[in-house]
Formats: structure tokens, C-alpha cells, sequence
């Protein structure tokens, strides 16, 4: 098979293009650019997928989508704390799915919501601190009807 | 069908609304903005028949019902005199089974047809638990009447009467499991020894209903999370900021707050931050362990932190020198449920101990206090006016808490609501049993506070649309349907259904012209303390060795048990 790329010697060629999988840090790149739930799903194809699903760095790009400014200062206080994915997984997550769809997007909404997940998320790792047991997020777990939301 | 002598079955259809021949009682005000008439008494009815009404109507689906039957040869009734209206529209369905003649008068037949005998044994006992809801509300205020008016025997029997309805009234949510709680109440009053209230538990166990509080019902979270964004505001542009916190609890609010200032462009300030709390019977150092968290949690995202624990019984007894507030630095007071403990009945004489505790709040010039208050009227001398007001109030928080439990997933959760109710029947208790200085919960409404802080020499500060749209957005994290969040004048409260329940607001000290009195933390002072670290608790037994400001005409000491001496006059 031809390839697209002239340097390639078609005799090596085992038939394979230029894969998605040649580059971690590609990946990543790409997978940035994904909402949350399909980076859920993004984990599970593969061992390599699952393991750069697992970079908090990808995370980091779907939280602070659309925030602006202080994003290396802010890297060291949430991986502090925990993790951009844990944050997204135990606060941002449910938060993001409160919101009604249509303002998901808007940037307002998305600031609003990584700094409420945040301070939520800093209750959570003040109780781990203390060895007693975790509840001050379990509201988040309950169901919320949606048809309420404007 | 039922009689309706004023009403206006019998006149044919109109452009306008026919009056009714005689002075209608009571019609309902909501519906006549609606454009109906119906007399709030018949409310019940109505709503059942209109009920039937579309059962009839749906159920009767393969029974091609003509729905221009109705209006097709009938006499037009006037539809905005909607008891007589739907009425008139059972009467003119065909019933899904046959049966006697269509207009038949008697409405049990109607019943008969239209219900089957397990649905109607169902809207029996609806309309059953309802006549008893209504009886339960109506014994209890008449107890509270009695109470008040001395007459203990009728109290007595009429809370017998209250406790055999209990029996009968599904106890496990709404008006039964509140008149539960009240009767309880009524009867801890009536009939045990003085002050029982006073044996309520220990502080330890306060802290355990309050952590379940916190976590069944977004009220505590709200008054946290609101506060919060008032001091980070206030805070801006300073880099040695002082919080004091009237009510450490187990710290709960601050991780959000040190998280903040982490984040805050330009880099976080040196952080300090004084807790106020009970004394720990055991000989272990609560506030200091609380303390510790917090510090760690703020060397880890790299905010300079100090704590301080002050151990008092009451805010009262706090002196300013105990705060150590240092020169240069903001200080921002924080009160959450608190201040009304400081406040006496209303006409008692004297100045209330709120008045001393204020204008020392004043003389330490914060940049911002922050008070969040329950929103209600619970201070009443009159006895039968509190429970009126602590009888609805209560019924809406429980109502909201019965909401959330119906949402949530877990037992943990479940369990959590449950022991938020027993958080709040210590408020009952105390609001219902107590008299004098024994009663601690003296809730006032939030422009009662207003007032109390312009008079205090306080300036008010506004709140501000990011606190209120970080409450609208916490809110969605709830079951959204009942909450509600509303700017009053600056202030925020969040309530159930319109209903306010807790109101949160917002004053700075710091720059009023005239000389403030001098902060007596000018006395030389030696802690002695419980470690040999520089953080320390101190008792209160150290002040009492302390020559003492005479500042204070209510001054009261207390050891570090709960009993209270007051020391009038210096």
C-alpha cells in the first residue's frame, strides 16, 4: 500500500500508515481536546490510551478549558491537593452535568464551576488529612432532576 | 352534586363572569388572579373532583369519549366558577361502565363508578391524614395557648390528645414528624425538671450533629461558601491577613478559603487564623488538632498559616487581648449561628451582652465581618407567638430536608439526614423549653440585625453578584427544585420555596473617623499554656487571673465547666 509520506521505503512498509499510536505525547494532545466522558471511555481502548488518560496534564486542559490566566501557579496547588483528574472525577464532573447542556460551554459557567469544584474539592482533601471518613462530597452522588433547570 | 347556594351553576354562558347573588366568602385570592372563583373552603373538593375529572376522562380512553360531548348539548356552565363547573363536567361524562342514569344527583354513586374501592379506600385515607395534619397543627397551637396562659392541665390533655392522633398520622415525613418533634417539646416543658435542655449533651456531640448537618443540607455549605467569597474580596491587596472565627467546629469552612488565597493572582497573603471554641472536657486539645489540619493543608499548597485555638463557653467571655490582632494586618471576623446566642429577651432590661461583644468586634477594626444568621423570628417574649413562628419555620427546613433524602443514593446519606433532624431538635428544644438565659437560640430576622449593626457603628458591605452566583450555582448541586437564593439590600438569603431561611450579610469597622476605643490588648499578658508551642489554647481559667478591663457592665467569668457566675459591676 502507498503511503502518504515519500521518506517511508514502501518495502518496510508492512501495509500501516502513520498510526495514532506513534506518538504519546500526540496523543495527549489530542486527547485533550475531548469532554470528559469520552475521555472515560478514551481510557478503556487500550493499555497506551489508558495510560495517557491517567496524564494529568490532559485533565488539566479539559478543567481549565476557556479559564484563563495562572495556570502554572495553579498546577502546583491543585496537583497538591490531588490531581486535576481526581478533581474532575469527584467534583468537576458532577458539576459540569448540573449545568444545563446549552450553558456548558460558555465561559462564565465553565469559571465558575473549576472554582466551586475546587473549593469543594479542598474540603475533601482537608478530611482525608484527618483519616476520618470522607463525606463532605457524597451530596454530589445524589440524583438532582434536571427537568428543574431552567 | 354538591350545593353551592351562592353559586352560579344555573346561568347560561356569559361573556363575562355573572356575580353570584350573594357575597361570596373567602374566595380564593391566587385563583381569582387566575380568573377562577372558587371559595378557599371548597379548595379540597375541588381539586379531588377535578382529579376524578381527568381520571374520568383518561381512564374512559376505550370508551371514545367525545370530548365535544360535553359542550356540544349541554348547558354552558361558567367555567371561572370552577367547583360548579367540574361538577357539571362528571356529570356529563359517561361513566366508563354503565350504570344508572348520567345526571344522577347523589355524588356517592358518582364515587362508586368513577373509583374503583381500592382507589377510593386510598383517597379516603389522603383526605384522612390531611383532616389530621390540619387537627395536629390546630391542637398544637392551642396547647401553646394553654401553656401560655398557665392553664397546665389543659396543656396536658390536650398533649395526650396530640400524641393519640401521632399514632394514627404517618410520622415518618412531613406535618407528622414535625408535630412530633414539637409535642416532644411541649412536653419536655411541661413536665420535666427545670432547665433539662440544659443537659443536652456535650460539645462533642454538638459537633457530630453539626457535621451531619452540614452534610444533609446545603444551609451550612451556603453560609460557608458566602462568607468566604466576602473575606477573599476584602482581603484583596493585603498580604498579612487575621481570620477570627467565632466557631471552629471541625474547620470545615477554612480549606476552601486557604485554596483561595493559594490561587489569588499575585501570590496567597501570611494567613493566620484564630478559632473560638468550646473547652474539651477530656484534656484533649480539639481546637489545636483541628489546628494542625489546616496547617497542614496550607503548607501543602505553600500558604504561610498560623492558628491560634482560644478556648471559651461563651463568645462573652472572649476579651480582644486574647486574639492577639497584630498592627498592619486585616482582619476579618467571621460569625456563622452565632451572634444570636449573645442576645437577651426583648424587654429585659440592661444591655444584652450583644452589645459589648459588638463594639469590641468594632474596636479591632476588620476589615469585614461576616454574620450569618438563621431568618427568623424566634426571640418573641410571648410564648405562644414563638411557637407559632418556630412551628413553621422548622416545618419548611424539614420539609427541605425531606426533599434531599428523597433524592439521595446512599445509607450514609440517609443516616446523614437523619441526624440532622436530631441537630435541629436541640434548636426546638431549646427555642420551645428554655426561658431566661437558659435559651440559647434566639434566631432574629435579618433587618432586626441590620438595625442592631448600623446602631453598633458597623458599616454595611454588599455581597456582591460572585457570591451570588456561587450560591445559585452550589444550589444545582442540590435537588434544585425547592432551593431558592435571593439578594435582599446586599444581603443574601437562601430559603425553600420563598420561604428565607438563613440570611448572610456582610459589615467592615475600618474606617470610621472618630477614635476607636483603645484594644485592650495592651495589658501584659502571659498565656499559660496547655503545650509548649507557640499555637496554644488558652483556658479560660487563665483569664480569670487576669486583671480585667472594666469595659464591660455584663461581665461574666466562667470556668472551663458549664456553669455560669456573673460578676455584676467592677
Amino acid at each position: 500500500m502507498e503511503t502518504q509520506f515519500d521518506d517511508v521505503p514502501l518495502e518496510h512498509d508492512k501495509g500501516k500508515g502513520f498510526s495514532i499510536n506513534d506518538n504519546a505525547d500526540l496523543l495527549a494532545e489530542i486527547l485533550s481536546r475531548l469532554d470528559g466522558r469520552s475521555l472515560g471511555v478514551a481510557a478503556c481502548v487500550c493499555r497506551l490510551w489508558s495510560g495517557v488518560c491517567r496524564r494529568d496534564t490532559v485533565w488539566e486542559a479539559l478543567c481549565t478549558r476557556h479559564v484563563s490566566g495562572g495556570a502554572a501557579a495553579a498546577r502546583a496547588v491543585v496537583a497538591a491537593l490531588g490531581g486535576y483528574r481526581r478533581l474532575y472525577r469527584l467534583c468537576m464532573g458532577p458539576v459540569l452535568e448540573r449545568l444545563p447542556p446549552a450553558r456548558r460551554d460558555e465561559a462564565a459557567h465553565l469559571s465558575l464551576s473549576l472554582s466551586l469544584s475546587l473549593s469543594l474539592f479542598s474540603i475533601d482533601c482537608y478530611e482525608r488529612l484527618g483519616g476520618r471518613q470522607r463525606s463532605s462530597l457524597l451530596f454530589l452522588r445524589n440524583t438532582v432532576d434536571m427537568n428543574m433547570m431552567e | 352534586m354538591g350545593p353551592y347556594p351562592c353559586g352560579s351553576a344555573a346561568t347560561g354562558w356569559e361573556g363575562g363572569r355573572s356575580e353570584a347573588p350573594c357575597a361570596a366568602p373567602e374566595i380564593d385570592g391566587l385563583l381569582a388572579g387566575a380568573g377562577y372563583r372558587v371559595r378557599s373552603s371548597d379548595l379540597c373538593h375541588v381539586a379531588q373532583r377535578l382529579e376524578r375529572l381527568e381520571s374520568a376522562m383518561v381512564g374512559s380512553s376505550g370508551n371514545h369519549v367525545d370530548f365535544a360531548h360535553p359542550a356540544s348539548d349541554a348547558v354552558h356552565y361558567n367555567p371561572s366558577d370552577l367547583a360548579a363547573w367540574v361538577d357539571s363536567m362528571l356529570s356529563e361524562l359517561a361513566p366508563a361502565d354503565p350504570g344508572p342514569a348520567r345526571h344522577a344527583p347523589a355524588p356517592d354513586a358518582w364515587e362508586d363508578q368513577i373509583y374503583s374501592q381500592p382507589q377510593r379506600a386510598v383517597a379516603a385515607r389522603m383526605e384522612e391524614e390531611e383532616d389530621s395534619g390540619i387537627r395536629l397543627v390546630h391542637l398544637l397551637m392551642s396547647s401553646a395557648d394553654a401553656i401560655q396562659r398557665g392553664d397546665v392541665a389543659l396543656a396536658g390533655s390536650l398533649i395526650d390528645e396530640m400524641r393519640l392522633l401521632l399514632t394514627r398520622v404517618n410520622t415518618g415525613f412531613g406535618i407528622g414528624k414535625v408535630a412530633g418533634y414539637f409535642v416532644d417539646a411541649l412536653t419536655r416543658r411541661l413536665f420535666s425538671a427545670s432547665s433539662a435542655a440544659a443537659a443536652s449533651g456535650s460539645p462533642a456531640e454538638y459537633e457530630i450533629l453539626y457535621h451531619h448537618f452540614y452534610e444533609a443540607s446545603p444551609y451550612l455549605k451556603f453560609a460557608h461558601f458566602t462568607a468566604n467569597q466576602a473575606i477573599l474580596e476584602a482581603f484583596e491587596g493585603h498580604d498579612r491577613v487575621h481570620v477570627i472565627d467565632f466557631s471552629l467546629m471541625h474547620g470545615l469552612q477554612w480549606p476552601a478559603l486557604i485554596q483561595a488565597l493559594a490561587l489569588r493572582p499575585g501570590g496567597p497573603p501570611a494567613l493566620r487564623l484564630t478559632g473560638i471554641g468550646p473547652p474539651s472536657p477530656d484534656g484533649r486539645d480539639s481546637l489545636r488538632e483541628i489546628g494542625l489540619r489546616l496547617a497542614e493543608l496550607a503548607r501543602s499548597v505553600r500558604v504561610r498559616f498560623a492558628f491560634r485555638g482560644v478556648a471559651a463557653n461563651r463568645l462573652d467571655d472572649v476579651r480582644p487581648w486574647m486574639l492577639q490582632v497584630a498592627p498592619g494586618e486585616a482582619v476579618a471576623v467571621n460569625s456563622v449561628m452565632q451572634l444570636h446566642r449573645l442576645l437577651s429577651d426583648p424587654d429585659s432590661p440592661g444591655p444584652a451582652p450583644i452589645d459589648s461583644v459588638l463594639a469590641w468586634i468594632r474596636g479591632l477594626r476588620p476589615k469585614i465581618i461576616t454574620v450569618v444568621e438563621q431568618e427568623a423570628d424566634h426571640n418573641k417574649p410571648g410564648f405562644l407567638d414563638r411557637f407559632t413562628e418556630a412551628l413553621f419555620y422548622y416545618s419548611t427546613v424539614f420539609d427541605s430536608l425531606e426533599a434531599g433524602r428523597a433524592s439521595c443514593s446512599g445509607a450514609q446519606q440517609q443516616q446523614s439526614t437523619a441526624v440532622a433532624e436530631v441537630y435541629l431538635q436541640r434548636e426546638i428544644r431549646d427555642i420551645v423549653c428554655c426561658e431566661g438565659p437558659d435559651r440559647a437560640e434566639r434566631h432574629e430576622p435579618l433587618m432586626r440585625w441590620r438595625a442592631r449593626m448600623i446602631r453598633a457603628g458597623l458599616r454595611p458591605v454588599h455581597l456582591g453578584s460572585n457570591a451570588f452566583k456561587q450560591a445559585r450555582m452550589l444550589l444545582t448541586l442540590f435537588s434544585g427544585e425547592g432551593y431558592c437564593v435571593e439578594e435582599v439590600d446586599g444581603c443574601l438569603t437562601l430559603g425553600w420555596h420563598s420561604r428565607p431561611l438563613i440570611a448572610a450579610s456582610a459589615w467592615r469597622a475600618d474606617d470610621f473617623d472618630e477614635d476607636a476605643r483603645p484594644i485592650p490588648d495592651n495589658f501584659i499578658f502571659n498565656s499559660i499554656s496547655n503545650t509548649n508551642e507557640s499555637n496554644s489554647s488558652i483556658n479560660n481559667n487563665a483569664a480569670m487571673l487576669r486583671r480585667r478591663n472594666s469595659n464591660n457592665n455584663n461581665s461574666r467569668s466562667s470556668d472551663s465547666s458549664s456553669q455560669q457566675e456573673s460578676i455584676h459591676g467592677m
